[in-house]
C-alpha cells in the first residue's frame, strides 16, 4: 500500500494562481492594482530581470514560477478558471492583473514575528499573513487560515499524542485527553499567542496592520437563559443530540470509550458544548444571541478559538513549505518544551480499590498498607507516613493527617507510579518518516522496534 | 468510578525549547530643533541595530519640543522608557541594547541563585525516613 503523500495533496492549499480578490471589509473606495515603482513597462521580460530577493523576509509571494535565464518561458495562464469555481458575490475578481505578482507584504510587525519565532526563510511572509486571518475575517478560502488550520491541527494533535503515548505507555485515557488539552488545547494556544507577542486587531480590514490577528469578535455571552434564572453561558451542558452516537437518551453516559470514537482529540464534543442538532437550535434561539450558533455559522469567534486556529495554520503552513522535520521541530520547541507535571492531572475516587484490582490482574500479592513512621498522634496536626506493600516490595508511600488518609494517599501514589511508568529511551513512530526523508537511498540507520503497549487501565 | 482527570494548561519555559525575545517593539523619538537629540540622530548605527535585531519592530518618529526618548514594549504588555537627552550616539546605542536585553518585569532584587519549576534532585530532608525510625 502506498504512503499517503500529504505534502503533494496539501499543495492545493497554497496560492496557485489566485487573483487578488478584495477583502469584504475593506474601506477603500477604489481598489487600484499595484504597480511596482521601478518598472514602467510591465512585461514578462522585466519580471524575469528583476533580481531575486536575497532577504527572503521581504519576498513577495509563492506564485512565481522558478526563474529561468531563458526568457522564452510562456507567461502563466490567466487564472480565470479559479475565479469561476469560487462563487463569492461580494468580491470583484481583477482579471486584468492576473499575470502580475501580488504586491509585497510590507509590515514591520509581521517581519518581526517571523524573526521572533525563528521561522525558516522558506516560509514566506505572505503565508504568515494568511495564517493570521481567520475565516470570520475573510470568508474566501484562499485568503484565510481555515484550510491550513485543518492540516496543522491534525499534525499537532498527532505529534502530541504519539509523544504522550510513547513516553507514558500506561497513561489512562482520561489523563491522555487532559494532557493533550494541556499541551495544545485552545486555552494553551491562546496563551502561546500572547507569549509570541501577536496582538489582535479590533476589527478585520484591509487597512489593518498585517502583523495583527484578524477575526470578527463575538458579542459577550451575557444573555439570560430561557428559564430566566441564570445566564446562558453558565447553563449546565444540555443533552447533546447531534453527536453521531447511536444512544443519546438521558440514561446513557458519554463515557470514555464513547468519547474516543465520537469526540475530538480532547474528549470534547466536536461542535462544542450543548451541540444540539441544527434544526432545534435555529428554532429555539436566534443566531445572534447564541454564541455557539455564531461560531458555527462563521459570523464571529472568540479570541481563544482564533488563536488556536492561527497556530494550527502556522503548523500547516510550515509543513507545506518546509516539510515534516521543520514541523516536528516546531512542535518540539514550542509545545513539548512547556512544563506539564502530569502527576497533577490525576484524580482518584477509590484508589485502594483500583490498586487492589491492579495487583490481582498483574498477579502481585494483595496490597497491604503499613505505617512507616508517624509523629504527633495526639496533637492537632499528626503526620502518618504510610506505605503500601505487595509482599515485601513497596509500591508507594505518602503522608496524611490520619491513618486512613495516609493509606488512601499511598494507594493513589502507587497507582500514579504505575500509570506514569516511562521507558528510559523512547522513540516515536514519526521519527521513521523523518529518517526516511533525510537519508534517501541510504539504508535506515535504526530499524523500528515496537514500543510497549499496555493492556489498559483499571476499570472499576 | 474509574479515575478522572483535571484539566490544566502547560506552562511555558522560554529558552528551554524556543527562545522568544521579550522586547517586541522599540520606538525612537527625537526632536529636530532641540540640541539634546544630537546623539540620537545616528542613522548608520540605527540601521545596524535594526539588522542585528530583526525580531524587534522599530519605529522612528519626531516628537517635537521634547527630549529624545527610547520606549520599549514587551511581551508581558509593560513598557519601559529611557530618556537619552544629551547622550553621544554610542551611549544611545547602549541604552537601546539595555532595553532590548530587558524583560518587561519590574526591577527587583534577586536573592536566590536558582529559580526552577523542577523539584530538587536529591529531595528535601524530612525527619520521617531516617534510620532511627522503628514503628
Amino acid at each position: 500500500m502506498k504512503r499517503i503523500r500529504v505534502e503533494r495533496w496539501g499543495g492545493q492549499l497554497l496560492p496557485q494562481r489566485i487573483p487578488r480578490t478584495r477583502c469584504p471589509f475593506s474601506t477603500e473606495a477604489v481598489y487600484t492594482p499595484y504597480h511596482p515603482p521601478r518598472y514602467q513597462a510591465y512585461s514578462e521580460n522585466d519580471r524575469l530581470r528583476r533580481p531575486t530577493s536575497i532577504a527572503r523576509r521581504h519576498a513577495t509571494s509563492t506564485t512565481h514560477p522558478p526563474r529561468t535565464p531563458v526568457p522564452s518561458s510562456p507567461p502563466p495562464p490567466a487564472s480565470n478558471d479559479a475565479v469561476e469555481d469560487v462563487d463569492i458575490p461580494s468580491q470583484a475578481p481583477e482579471t486584468s492583473s492576473t499575470t502580475s505578482p501580488a504586491p509585497p507584504v510590507k509590515s514591520a510587525k509581521l517581519a518581526a514575528l517571523h524573526a521572533r519565532l525563528s521561522l525558516p526563510s522558506r516560509l514566506p511572509l505572505r503565508t504568515l499573513h494568511r495564517c493570521l486571518i481567520d475565516a470570520t475575517a475573510n470568508p474566501h478560502p484562499a485568503h484565510n487560515n481555515s484550510s491550513l488550520a485543518i492540516l496543522g491541527q491534525d499534525l499537532l494533535g498527532y505529534y502530541t499524542a504519539e509523544y504522550l503515548l510513547c513516553k507514558y505507555p500506561r497513561i489512562p485515557m482520561a489523563v491522555l485527553f487532559a494532557a493533550q488539552y494541556a499541551y495544545i488545547g485552545a486555552k494553551t494556544l491562546n496563551s502561546m499567542r500572547g507569549e509570541w507577542g501577536v496582538e489582535a486587531a479590533a476589527a478585520p480590514g484591509a487597512e489593518v496592520d498585517k502583523g495583527l490577528l484578524q477575526y470578527r469578535r463575538q458579542k459577550a455571552g451575557n444573555a439570560m437563559a430561557e428559564d430566566g434564572t441564570g445566564r446562558e453561558k453558565d447553563a449546565t451542558e444540555t443533552r447533546p443530540t447531534g453527536t453521531g452516537r447511536t444512544n443519546e437518551q438521558w440514561n446513557y453516559r458519554r463515557g470514555i470509550s464513547s468519547r474516543i470514537v465520537y469526540d475530538d482529540q480532547f474528549g470534547d464534543l466536536q461542535n462544542g458544548p450543548a451541540s444540539n442538532s441544527s434544526s432545534s437550535l435555529v428554532d429555539s434561539e436566534t443566531p445572534a444571541s447564541s454564541s455557539l450558533a455564531q461560531r458555527q455559522t462563521g459570523e464571529s469567534t472568540t479570541l481563544e478559538q482564533a488563536s488556536a486556529t492561527f497556530i494550527h495554520a502556522l503548523a500547516g503552513a510550515l509543513y507545506l513549505h518546509c516539510g515534516a522535520s521543520a514541523t516536528h521541530n516546531f512542535h518540539t520547541i514550542h509545545v513539548i518544551s512547556r512544563h506539564l507535571p502530569i502527576h497533577t492531572l490525576f484524580s482518584f475516587k477509590h484508589p485502594t480499590r483500583d490498586l487492589s484490582r491492579l495487583c490481582a490482574r498483574e498477579g502481585f500479592e494483595a496490597p497491604v498498607a503499613r505505617l512507616i513512621s508517624e509523629t504527633g498522634r495526639a496533637s492537632r496536626h499528626p503526620v502518618f507516613v504510610v506505605g503500601v506493600y505487595s509482599g515485601q516490595e513497596k509500591l508507594g508511600e505518602d503522608a496524611g493527617a490520619s491513618l486512613n488518609e495516609g493509606r488512601i494517599r499511598a494507594a493513589a501514589q502507587a497507582l500514579r507510579s504505575w500509570y506514569l511508568y516511562s521507558p528510559m529511551d523512547f522513540r516515536v513512530p514519526s521519527e521513521m518518516e523523518r529518517q526516511r526523508g533525510k537519508d534517501k537511498g541510504k539504508p535506515k540507520a535504526k530499524d523500528w522496534t515496537p514500543v510497549m503497549i499496555d493492556p489498559g487501565e483499571i476499570i472499576t | 468510578m474509574p479515575l478522572q482527570a483535571l484539566r490544566s494548561v502547560a506552562k511555558s519555559q522560554n529558552g528551554v525549547g524556543a527562545f522568544i525575545l521579550q522586547c517586541k517593539r522599540l520606538d525612537f523619538h527625537y526632536c529636530d530643533w532641540a540640541g539634546s537629540s544630537k546623539g540620537m540622530k545616528c542613522a548608520p548605527l540605527m540601521n545596524a541595530f535594526a539588522r542585528q535585531n530583526p525580531q524587534i519592530e522599530i519605529t522612528i518618529s519626531p516628537r517635537p519640543r521634547k527630549h529624545p526618548v527610547i520606549r520599549g514594549t514587551y511581551i508581558n504588555g509593560r513598557e519601559k522608557a529611557v530618556c537619552v537627552r544629551n547622550m553621544e550616539k554610542e551611549q544611545v546605542l547602549e541604552k537601546a541594547n539595555l532595553l532590548r536585553d530587558a524583560s518587561g518585569e519590574k526591577l527587583r532584587k534577586v536573592t536566590k541563585p536558582v529559580k526552577s519549576l523542577n523539584e530538587s534532585v536529591r529531595g528535601i530532608w524530612d525527619p520521617f525516613h531516617g534510620s532511627e525510625w522503628k514503628i
